[in-house]
């Protein structure tokens, strides 16, 4: 192995062992509280609901639920590995290193992009288990997964460079991730909102995601899946680039 | 990318200086200008102190040549690489134990030493064997599996050196090693120290202690306000500010020799 290889995956090897390191709270909390979303709006809820588009509710909301694991636990792990590691001045000796800036970008992004893996399929293997849970187009699904997976990536990496203070994280997680998330029809179709809520929800990039995912695991979507495909591809590459970038001008990470 | 005029101010007859400053500024975008036009040169196998208040400019001075902080003009060269356009070269032959206790709260000692020396590219049995030497040199060995917010002051300041020492570097850079640790491990880390610059390791040390510089290194700069303003021997120092010893000189550099030790015993007497 060369020391190039060995520098990348000692990088990668420290943001995975973080978040194993703390399991339960990375691990275990998500897959609980996707246990619960299945429980209170799939049981509870959707026994009132029965069916949409016709298909059971239980099953119609599981996708969005493998999709918002996947977003979240990217997103946070990411934002919050780097923060801390600003924050305890530790980061320095990654940025000290002989590492680049693509190396290091890749290996903070794939922290978060491996927990968000873990924690869907995870919950991928309890839904089975819970519901007869098709996978009709995996050549879809998968590479949406991997695309909504390396998109919040990036995003985490973004707010965690950019963050001063714990309290940025929770904003950007609480105040707008979270609302979009939700309000792209995890739990719900479109098509049911009534005007302007239909309208505004196509405004929303995270309806797109959930449609794609819910494509791949059911065949219903209720936008284009091709389009919705490339631009996914496309947000995460120019997210991607940017946060290129900032590695590379050292932004709030270097002095 | 650094300025190519820049680059030629560096002196191009000492390819293989372990570390050369030529005309450094560092300027913060609140306008404070940490570092105006610092120009130094370490030789291979030198100790050198770099010694200056608080805000002289030595941390950031270092931070510039570690890659922790952006020059706004100015070159430095590492062992011949140029540490901006060739940084991975350059840093890979830096080793740097700061003076912030900045370990990973999530990491064991052992974990910060495997995956420091695996940042700069050693193999697994290499890390393992060389984090055991450390480990044992440094009389961490029992506290290896521990999380490292357990250890004690010392035992993080003992860490943090073993840490920038992992990947055997050329030039060693010490910025406040002893800060706040006491008079037993100050000595056990002056004996390593020496004993590891005698083996050809060359050692950039910032320190408050001027017995520490006098004793250790073989040259000593003064930093004031950004700039150097004086280098050479702790006797060659003394003579220059026209005092007994280093500590008077230093004392004459921040213009406070009313607290000269032997004013104040003189005035006693």
């Amino acid at each position: 192995m060369s020391a190039a290889q060995i520098r990348f995956l000692t990088l990668w090897r420290r943001e995975v062992n973080r978040f194993l390191k703390i399991k339960k709270q990375t691990i275990g909390a998500p897959l609980l509280e996707t246990f619960l979303y299945i429980s209170v709006f799939g049981a509870a809820l959707g026994s009132r609901i029965d069916e949409l588009h016709g298909i059971d509710y239980v099953v119609f909301v599981i996708p969005g639920l493998i999709m918002m694991a996947w977003a979240m636990n990217a997103f946070s792990n990411n934002s919050s590995s780097i923060l801390q590691q600003k924050f305890q001045g530790a980061i320095q000796d990654q940025l000290s290193s002989p590492a680049s800036p693509l190396e290091l970008l890749l290996a903070f992004s794939l922290g978060g992009f491996m927990r968000g893996l873990a924690v869907a399929t995870l919950t991928f293997i309890a839904a089975s288990l819970l519901v007869d849970l098709p996978v009709d187009h995996v050549l879809v699904l998968i590479p949406a997964l991997f695309l909504v997976g390396f998109f919040f990536s990036q995003l985490g990496v973004l707010i965690g460079v950019r963050a001063e203070q714990f309290d940025d994280v929770a904003l950007a997680q609480t105040f707008v991730l979270q609302p979009l998330i939700f309000l792209g029809g995890v739990f719900y179709s479109a098509a049911l909102l009534p005007e302007p809520f239909q309208t505004l929800t196509h405004f929303n990039p995270v309806y797109y995601m959930i449609n794609l995912v819910r494509y791949g695991f059911l065949g219903f979507t209720e936008a284009d899946v091709a389009l919705s495909l490339v631009a996914l591809a496309a947000a995460a590459a120019a997210l991607f680039a940017v946060n290129l970038r900032l590695f590379t001008r050292g932004y709030k990470l270097r002095a | 990318m650094t300025d190519p005029a820049l680059l030629t101010n560096l002196d191009e007859s000492h390819p293989e200086r372990a570390l050369e400053v030529a005309e450094l500024v560092k300027r913060y975008p609140t306008g404070v200008e940490a570092l105006r036009g610092v120009s130094l040169a370490i030789e291979p196998g030198e100790f050198f102190g770099l010694l200056g208040p608080n805000g002289a400019g030595k941390s950031t001075l270092i931070h510039c040549a570690t890659g922790l902080a952006q020059p706004t003009s100015g070159a430095i060269r590492v062992f011949g690489h140029d540490a901006i356009d060739k940084y991975a070269e350059a840093r890979q032959a830096v080793g740097l134990a700061p003076q912030e206790l900045n370990l990973d709260w999530f990491l064991t000692a052992e974990e910060t030493l495997d995956y420091h020396a695996g940042y700069f590219g050693m193999p697994k049995r290499e890390r393992r064997e060389r984090a055991r030497e450390l480990l044992e040199t440094f009389s961490l060995t029992e506290k290896a599996k521990e999380r490292t917010r357990t250890l004690s002051g010392g035992m993080k300041r003992r860490l943090i050196l073993a840490r920038a020492l992992m990947h055997r570097p050329r030039l060693l850079i010490l910025d406040e090693p002893t800060a706040g640790v006491d008079i037993e491990l100050r000595l056990e880390l002056w004996h390593y120290v020496q004993r590891i610059n005698d083996e050809g390791t060359t050692i950039l040390l910032t320190t408050h202690y001027l017995e520490e510089a006098e004793q250790l290194c073989d040259k000593i700069a003064f930093i004031n306000e950004g700039e150097i303003v004086a280098q050479g021997s702790s006797t060659e120092l003394a003579a220059r500010y026209a005092v007994a010893n280093l500590e008077d000189a230093y004392l004459a550099l921040v213009g406070r020799e009313e607290l000269s030790r032997s004013r104040v015993q003189e005035l006693v007497s």
